[in-house]
């Protein structure tokens, strides 16, 4: 362990005293720190070299009143012992004025991992960096772009690559005597291009993010896709308005995977701001998907150990034949539900617990993107969506789109301009087929799905 | 309106320091740069079934280096401001500089004070945190009693204030204290079984206090509930091309993702957006001037001086329909040969400065406002909006209507569900047919993302009359 993270340890654990001394009944912490490096370059030319270096910490606080517990959260720069103290402080006195409740979970006696669950974890996942230097990080930015701009005499300019890496040491501690921290790297890419002229011009990009350099996809594949991208979308004009089956290929299906994170949370749920609030146990789903959360995969960004609470990690199918299996909970909507902690929650350094997934897998099917086109009579591969026209509550869905029309099972042109439309119910139930062409894209793994009958507007 | 001066409060980091960084990061062959330390307080308060069961702040201080050569920039930020760690921050700044040598030192001096726009206080302080509570407890119990159908109430308050400190490469010390206050308000509702919400909100740079004054907070709590309800009764939107009346306020934000962002500086100089060589030629309709204004008093996207100390001005983008301006911070500008227009602007100390928009609105035009829903033979009239989003390179912009009803004849007939409307930043406005004598700013909501930065932003417009544009409802 590096002197770095045991002083984050250090860090976290004072909070937690300075909370206990400030009045606190119960309290848990987090201290990060995190470097980072990102370069640009456009045009031939390093455009910006940019540096990190942060540190923060934050504390959530819980008093005993005569109506129940009741909490606050604050976070800070500042990590001088007067400043711990003075955080413990601040958060003691809001914690007096926020209103008790009778739900509230203490940090304490979460599902924590043992001492050999820890050992375990880090030995399979030691610390290290993200492999990369600046300048070996400036040689790969210029390659990409220089490969992106060369591809095609279509290319008329850049908006440059960038490569960034870094690392981020989070530790935690809460008053059940609870402490672990976890050390994360991350080196990614991204090339932006432009075909064409005037109001011609179509921008198309490509990235790629993975825990260590040597994991990251070709430099020459990932700037032939950006241009290639760039070439295939000129000419792209509206379609008729109309009903289509829409293929959304995996870099905008990640989209799909998190309309259903974000209605599948429980806090949402509990709160009823969900489509899905009453389909626990539903088939909401086609039988043949199958969507897994997986806290500890070999190619996952968002690998865990335990969640912001503390609460130990698992992998969870939660989507199982096209049945929801259950909600994502932290400790505070599980016990609200009558349900077990899934272990998902999620903290910043300050506001209240959240609920996300940890690495989500959607599992790929037989058949590559092609043969799923060549089976569509009429439709649209959808390549990029814009706009936020996503009605959680209700599903309603209605978003800007962009891709390629399908017509008697080909590809004929590019299409912009247009919406697709449907409701999220309706589309999660309406998938045809998904691809065996999973990608991932950060820590989420996605293939191409195709759903049927979605509402075009276009001409 | 609050003019008077207020004594700048101290930089957090020592006269020698800075000075040892000024000198280390300012090398033969930079063209400019400057030191960004900014100390910030944050406090929130939200409810949810009933409870104010939340509270939070956050305190954060740090610095920001930036060094600047030709299109090339270096930047580093610290959040410790220890002389160690910020000669690191100088040090990685000066990366992107090729020339040897340090600057000699300079003298750090205050730059000529900006007007005040704002009071420089933190905004929090006029309201106790108990007293902001009982606030929140008070819209919740006025939202239940307005309708039975009210099944759940969000409400936060939330404020903060940053002081800022700017110190260029010639020395000059620019200060701004920023205060910021945003109320919100959203509802979900419920009848026979269907769920719909309705959100409203407000605020600006002025203290908290100024939020329970009158009844704004209660309007804001009417209008949620009022949308909430309207939406349960809401039909399919229509899918197609058609004529398209955009009510007055907040949304303008068409011009913010229409235009607004095609005339950044660093998209022009680059060739990149659609507007690119586009100065002096027709890009709207005649009538149609659009202006950015940073300088209005209070507004959430004005700024008495923007992120590289620069006075906030008003910036003529488009006059009579011909592209007259863009938006320009200094790096940007001395490379067009430009002036800077005050719109050099950064999340905070750990983000690089780019060309953002502070408030951006059309002028009013003559047309009064019955008579533009009157044209509309067969259409939607869009009053309120949610999000919305722009390809700058294609010009294609998306934005999504939380308000709108569908009209035939000049009459509404129902309300419809949330719906994208989408077009063309290039075509938009040079299909503008009437131009509203109604023009309103958004009630101080906005916040602009661009390149993973947010910052607070402002919009406005008239009521208009858009000829064409693509409807992305349901009902083909």
């Amino acid at each position: 362990m590096s002197t770095q993270t045991s002083s984050l340890n250090d860090l976290s654990q004072c909070l937690v005293d300075a909370a206990a001394t400030a009045g606190a009944v119960h309290a848990d912490a987090l201290a990060v720190a995190n470097t980072g490096n990102s370069i640009s370059v456009r045009t031939g030319h390093v455009e910006s070299i940019e540096h990190e270096d942060g540190c923060g910490i934050g504390l959530r606080a819980f008093v005993e009143t005569p109506k129940g517990l009741a909490f606050a959260s604050a976070s800070s720069s500042d990590v001088s012992a007067a400043g711990l103290k003075s955080l413990a402080e601040q958060v003691v006195a809001m914690a007096c004025i926020s209103e008790p409740d009778p739900d509230a979970v203490p940090p304490v006696g979460a599902n924590h991992p043992d001492a050999g669950a820890i050992a375990d974890w880090q030995h399979k996942h030691p610390e290290r960096d993200s492999g990369w230097t600046i300048d070996a990080a400036r040689k790969t930015a210029l390659d990409c772009e220089t490969i992106a701009r060369d591809y095609s005499n279509d290319i008329t300019n850049s908006e440059g690559a960038d490569a960034s890496f870094g690392s981020t040491h989070v530790a935690y501690a809460a008053s059940d005597g609870f402490a672990a921290d976890y050390a994360k790297s991350s080196a990614s890419l991204s090339i932006s291009v432009i075909a064409g002229k005037g109001e011609g011009m179509q921008r198309d990009y490509a990235w790629h993010r993975a825990m260590h350099v040597s994991h990251l996809k070709n430099t020459e594949e990932l700037a032939s896709e950006a241009a290639s991208r760039a070439v295939r979308r000129l000419d792209a004009r509206s379609m008729p308005s109309g009903k289509a089956t829409v293929v959304f290929e995996p870099r905008v299906a990640t989209s799909l995977a998190s309309h259903l994170t974000g209605a599948i949370n429980g806090r949402a749920v509990l709160q009823k701001r969900s489509f899905l609030a009453d389909s626990n146990g539903r088939h909401i789903f086609p039988d043949f998907i199958q969507i897994i959360d997986d806290p500890d995969h070999p190619d996952g960004l968002a690998n865990r150990l335990f969640d912001g609470e503390g609460s130990r990690c698992t992998r969870r199918t939660l989507i199982k034949a096209g049945q929801l299996t259950g909600f994502l909970t932290d400790r505070y909507a599980a016990g609200r539900l009558k349900t077990v902690a899934t272990g998902h929650a999620r903290r910043g350094l300050t506001g209240d617990t959240g609920i996300g997934p940890s690495n989500l897998i959607w599992q790929p099917g037989q058949h590559d993107q092609a043969s799923i086109i060549a089976g569509i009579e009429h439709g649209l591969l959808v390549t990029e969506l814009i706009g936020f026209g996503v009605n959680g509550v209700t599903g309603d869905y209605s978003r800007g789109a962009g891709g390629f029309l399908i017509e008697h099972g080909q590809i004929t042109r590019p299409v912009q301009g247009i919406t697709i439309a449907g409701n999220l119910k309706d589309m999660f139930a309406g998938i045809v087929q998904v691809g065996s062409d999973m990608t991932w894209f950060g820590s989420t793994a996605v293939p191409s799905i195709a759903i049927a009958d979605m509402t075009i507007a276009g001409e | 309106m609050p003019n008077k001066s207020p004594a700048t409060p101290p930089i957090p980091v020592s006269d020698d320091t800075l000075n040892d960084m000024l000198a280390h990061m300012l090398p033969a062959g930079a063209d400019d740069g400057d030191l960004y330390i900014e100390q910030s307080f944050a406090e929130s308060l939200s409810l949810e079934e009933g409870r104010v069961k939340h509270i939070s702040a956050s305190t954060h201080q740090g610095l920001g280096a930036r060094v600047i050569r030709g299109e090339a920039s270096g930047h580093a930020y610290t959040d410790r401001l220890e002389p160690a760690a910020l000669m690191d921050a100088a040090r990685a700044a000066r990366a992107i500089a090729t020339g040897g040598g340090n600057m000699k030192p300079v003298a750090i001096h205050a730059a000529h004070p900006a007007p005040q726009l704002y009071q420089a206080d933190n905004p929090a302080l006029s309201v106790p945190l108990a007293g902001r509570k009982e606030l929140l407890e008070k819209l919740d119990r006025l939202a239940r009693s307005l309708d039975s159908r009210v099944r759940q109430v969000f409400a936060s308050v939330s404020s903060s204030f940053s002081n800022i400190h700017i110190i260029r490469m010639d020395g000059a010390h620019v200060h701004d204290a920023r205060p910021l206050v945003r109320l919100n308000v959203s509802v979900v509702v419920e009848q026979d079984g269907k769920r719909e919400t309705g959100s409203a909100g407000g605020g600006g740079r002025f203290a908290l206090s100024r939020m329970l004054e009158g009844d704004e907070a209660e309007r804001l709590v009417q209008e949620a509930v009022r949308l909430a309800i309207l939406n349960l009764d809401a039909g399919e939107a229509p899918a197609g091309t058609m004529p398209v009346v955009l009510g007055p306020g907040w949304p303008g934000i068409l011009l913010h993702e229409a235009i607004g962002h095609g005339l950044e500086g660093d998209f022009n100089r680059k060739g990149t957006s659609v507007f690119s060589e586009k100065m002096g030629k027709r890009v709207a309709a005649r009538g149609i001037t659009v202006v950015d204004d940073g300088s209005i008093a209070e507004r959430r996207g004005s700024l008495n001086v923007d992120d590289e100390g620069t006075q906030s001005g008003r910036t003529v983008l488009i006059e009579d329909g011909i592209l007259t301006g863009y938006l320009l911070d200094r790096q940007n500008a001395r490379l067009m040969d430009m002036q800077p227009t005050g719109n050099g602007r950064r999340e905070s100390y750990a983000h690089p400065v780019l060309p953002r928009m502070t408030n951006t609105f059309m002028l009013a035009g003559s047309d009064s406002p019955e008579d533009i829903l009157g044209s509309l033979k067969r259409g939607i009239y869009a009053v309120n909006f949610g999000g919305g989003q722009v390809d700058i390179t294609s010009g294609k912009f998306v934005f999504t209507t939380s308000e709108a009803y569908y009209v035939e004849n000049g009459e509404i007939q129902y309300p419809v569900k949330g719906a994208p409307l989408i077009g063309s930043g290039y075509e938009v406005l040079q299909k503008v047919s009437m131009i509203g004598n109604d023009l309103q700013l958004d009630p101080g909501v906005g916040t602009c993302g661009k390149a993973g930065q947010s910052v607070p932003v402002g919009v406005g417009l008239p009521t208009i009359r858009i000829d064409d544009l693509t409807v992305g409802g349901t009902q083909a």
